[in-house]
């Protein structure tokens, strides 16, 4: 035998062996802290399981869920796909510089459609005969800047705002895009910095006739934010500062969960810090519908906003103005039942939404 | 089970392996079909017992056809034996297809069946049927022990997606076999290699061509990418499981004959299908071309036996109007090269090698379509019909993002890498046995990674 087939063999044997046998003895993960999911558990074997394929099916993902290292092997593949064969993203994540994103194409018409006719109810339901006034902003997502940069597809942005603004002819459009840039949003995360949108929160403030000085103060956590697209891409990436903007008057904010039916002091739910996701820190996450009350606030001015998850890090920079911001996500609740919990009654309104939820609208209820 | 999982790679292999070589040479066999079982049963536990019925029928009746040579009862078996075969695989693959075909008609009204294709059927059913048909021509002797014709028939290194291997071909390697370092050496470096071809290759040119299905930028150009990625993928795929097959034959100490021999460097169509899923073609030409009386016979029918032989080629690839199509259209261009041009295209090789290029794009688009009419419609996009822009903004991405694999799997899909290694081993055989091994160790860390993160992985060639 030659000392090559020695080699080949006994590396190979020992990489499959070896994996084998660590994959084998080593206790089960509960959660990747990259991908933020559970991980597949060992299935149980039963006769029904077995002869049903369930247990076969349940195995196949277990077995690639908890394999050895699976980090790891998930940052080489991003590697290879990327750095060796020259791919432009690895399963729609790209990166340009050190921006991440995720690959957001074509344009969907009839998403915004769809998107389009909820609102539209919305509005004849509830503020068609209601005396305030209504307005659209489109947050554009990172593609938007980052699409070009990298040569990689992009929605049509121009088409897609066109055809919102042309079916809700009752809501005046806010122009956001200008005052956006690449460098607003977060590195790992498809999110924006609350601390880079200040000047966005004043122009909605002053378009919607409502005061706003903006005078805040930057709180910073260093190294503890690590995005959505962080764990997708699979690549080492540095963790991320995440800032939070405090003021005397938003001290003075309490925010009603209509979920626990519970009031939170604060606009700020700082422990999310330690958890798997610290942009829930805004708002205290994704919830249904929540009121921030402003003692200081000008008692004539509120505000409805229907909006997606970057409005929850937009809202506390907006309360300055109003006596009452409340916050509707149509993904969670339906608006069907909405004025059990508001009474809708001249106040300012917002539709506040993100490209990538206006094309992927089928979540809207 | 699918060779390019987890599961096989690192629970199933490991434990096939340890118990192969644990225990003496008389227990090898039933360890190889227990766990043949098991990786059949694995995806599709009901259908063992349709495999192990058919195995039983073939050997019994391999078993009467011997007994009763030279009478007219060796054919009745052989018949019934193939009856029973055909009618399994027509019930199973075909009914559907042809009720809907009649139904579509609307002279009479057949029920559908809810029944799935059983993996590898159509791979295992070929088998029995030549081994009962050479039992009844006397080329072999009915094998007396079940478990040898057992593990014949369901070997599982080639049972779900071939190569389909004649039964004299290994009749002896079931009783004896011997096994080496350096066959293991081989079909491990083998089996790493199909698996990279499958994973790293197949697999992300998949990916492109799902891009291009899902796409609602279509371009000309997209569709002339398409193709040939689709080309491309379908041959990694199964080429890549052939080396996969046939170095983890060689492990276990079997010898598969070689299953491609890189068809697109061929310089006309019947080339092309002399190294194309060889295996496949010289079971129809043996058992189904020669029967019908191949070309000895006058021209017409020669025409004719070459036309059922590929309808039957396309009708084995998929039960749908397109590979009905594909095979038909492949069977008439065999017929013309034959009559008109084939000595033509062997003085022009290079001229040979674009036509060919050119056929294998177009007919495997129509392969790879979900109906015969999405495949025209594919072929009139790359045609320039249907209206669609030439390049768009999506088609750009697709080149920029999936060129280099590209240019790497026409690489790959000639004889010059291997040449290459060749070479270097010939000059420079140190240096490359150091390489090699961390070289297979590389591919085989990379294809992991590939596993542990993509969910995109079918073996296009189980669907027959």
């Amino acid at each position: 035998m030659k000392w090559k087939d020695k080699i080949t063999l006994l590396v190979l044997a020992l990489f499959i062996g070896g994996f084998s046998l660590w994959g084998t003895l080593t206790p089960d993960q509960a959660q990747s802290q990259a991908e933020r999911r559970p991980l597949a558990q060992r299935p149980q074997l039963t006769l029904e399981s077995v002869s049903s394929g369930k247990f076969m099916t349940q195995w196949e993902e277990y077995a690639l869920d908890q394999f050895p290292l699976r980090d790891g092997f998930r940052g080489l593949k991003a590697w290879i796909a990327l750095d060796l064969l020259g791919q432009k993203d690895v399963n729609d994540i790209y990166r340009v510089g050190e921006s991440v994103s995720k690959l957001e194409y074509p344009l969907d018409q009839e998403s915004v459609d769809y998107a389009a006719s909820r609102f539209r109810f919305v509005y004849e339901r509830y503020l068609k005969d209601s005396e305030g006034k209504i307005y659209l902003a489109i947050i554009p997502d990172k593609n938007y800047f980052l699409a070009p940069e990298g040569g990689y597809p992009a929605l049509d942005y121009q088409e897609l705002v066109q055809s919102l603004t042309s079916q809700m002819e009752y809501a005046q459009y806010l122009d956001i895009f200008p005052l956006l840039e690449g460098e607003d949003y977060f590195n790992t995360d498809p999110h924006w910095r609350q601390e880079k949108i200040l000047d966005l929160a004043g122009y909605l403030n002053q378009a919607m006739g409502a005061h706003w000085k903006g005078d805040f103060q930057e709180n910073r956590a260093e190294g503890v934010y690590r995005g959505a697209y962080w764990g997708q891409l699979g690549l080492p990436l540095p963790a991320e500062d995440i800032c939070w903007m405090t003021s005397k008057m938003l001290d003075g904010c309490r925010v009603y969960d209509y979920e626990t039916q519970t009031w939170q002091e604060g606009v700020y739910d700082l422990k999310q810090l330690e958890g798997a996701d610290p942009y829930q820190l805004y708002l205290y996450g994704s919830k249904s519908l929540l009121t921030i009350e402003n003692p200081a606030g000008d008692p004539d001015k509120e505000l409805i906003i229907f909006r997606d998850s970057f409005g929850s890090s937009l809202a506390p920079l907006m309360v300055e103005g109003y006596s009452k911001i409340t916050l509707v996500d149509i993904r969670y609740i339906s608006p069907m039942i909405l004025d059990r919990f508001l009474e809708f009654h001249g106040q300012d309104i917002l539709f506040l939404y993100s490209t990538t939820v206006l094309n992927n609208s089928v979540t809207l209820k | 089970m699918l060779f390019s999982s987890i599961t096989f790679l690192f629970y199933f292999l490991p434990a096939v392996l340890v118990l192969y070589f644990m225990v003496p040479a008389k227990g090898k066999n039933l360890v190889l079909l227990i766990f043949s079982l098991l990786f059949y049963g694995w995806g599709e536990p009901v259908y063992i017992f349709l495999m192990v019925a058919s195995i039983t029928q073939g050997y019994f009746l391999g078993r009467l056809i011997q007994k009763y040579r030279k009478t007219p009862l060796a054919g009745v078996f052989l018949w019934l034996s193939v009856g029973i075969s055909l009618g399994l695989l027509g019930f199973f693959k075909y009914w559907n297809f042809l009720a809907g075909s009649l139904n579509q008609l609307g002279l009479i009204q057949i029920p559908l069946v809810g029944v799935s294709l059983p993996i590898g059927i159509s791979f295992y059913t070929f088998q029995i049927l030549s081994y009962v048909v050479d039992v009844y021509r006397e080329k072999v002797e009915a094998q007396k022990s079940y478990l040898r014709l057992a593990v014949y028939i369901s070997m599982f290194p080639q049972l779900i997606a071939g190569p389909i291997v004649r039964y004299s071909d290994i009749e002896p390697q079931l009783a004896h076999r011997t096994h080496s370092w350096e066959d293991a050496s081989y079909g491990a470096s083998r089996f790493v290699l199909g698996l990279s071809k499958k994973v790293l290759l197949a697999n992300t040119l998949g990916e492109l061509t799902q891009m291009f299905r899902d796409s609602g930028e279509k371009s000309v150009a997209f569709f002339w990418l398409y193709a040939l990625a689709c080309a491309l993928q379908i041959y990694f795929d199964f080429s890549g499981y052939s080396d996969m097959a046939i170095g983890l034959g060689r492990i276990f100490g079997f010898r598969f004959l070689e299953n491609f021999r890189y068809p697109f460097i061929s310089g006309s169509v019947t080339e092309f299908w002399r190294r194309w899923h060889i295996s496949l073609g010289s079971w129809f030409r043996d058992y189904l071309y020669i029967p019908l009386g191949g070309s000895r016979v006058s021209r017409g029918r020669w025409v004719w036996n070459i036309l059922v032989v590929w309808l039957a080629t396309g009708l084995w690839h998929g039960a749908q109007w397109n590979f009905v199509a594909w095979g038909l259209f492949f069977g008439v261009l065999l017929a013309a090269e034959k009559l008109l041009f084939l000595s033509r295209l062997e003085r022009h090789p290079a001229a040979g090698r674009i036509y060919l290029l050119l056929i294998v794009t177009f007919t495997f688009v129509m392969f790879d379509s979900s109906g015969f009419m999405e495949g025209l419609g594919r072929i009139g996009g790359m045609l320039g019909l249907g209206g669609y822009p030439l390049i768009t903004q999506e088609t750009l991405y697709a080149f920029r993002s999936y060129g280099l694999i590209l240019i790497l799997a026409c690489l790959g899909s000639t004889p010059l890498p291997g040449r290459l290694v060749q070479k270097a081993e010939e000059k420079l055989p140190r240096v490359v046995g150091m390489i090699q091994p961390v070289a297979l160790v590389a591919l085989l860390a990379g294809c992991t990674a590939f596993l542990v993160d993509g969910s995109f992985n079918p073996f296009l060639y189980f669907r027959f």
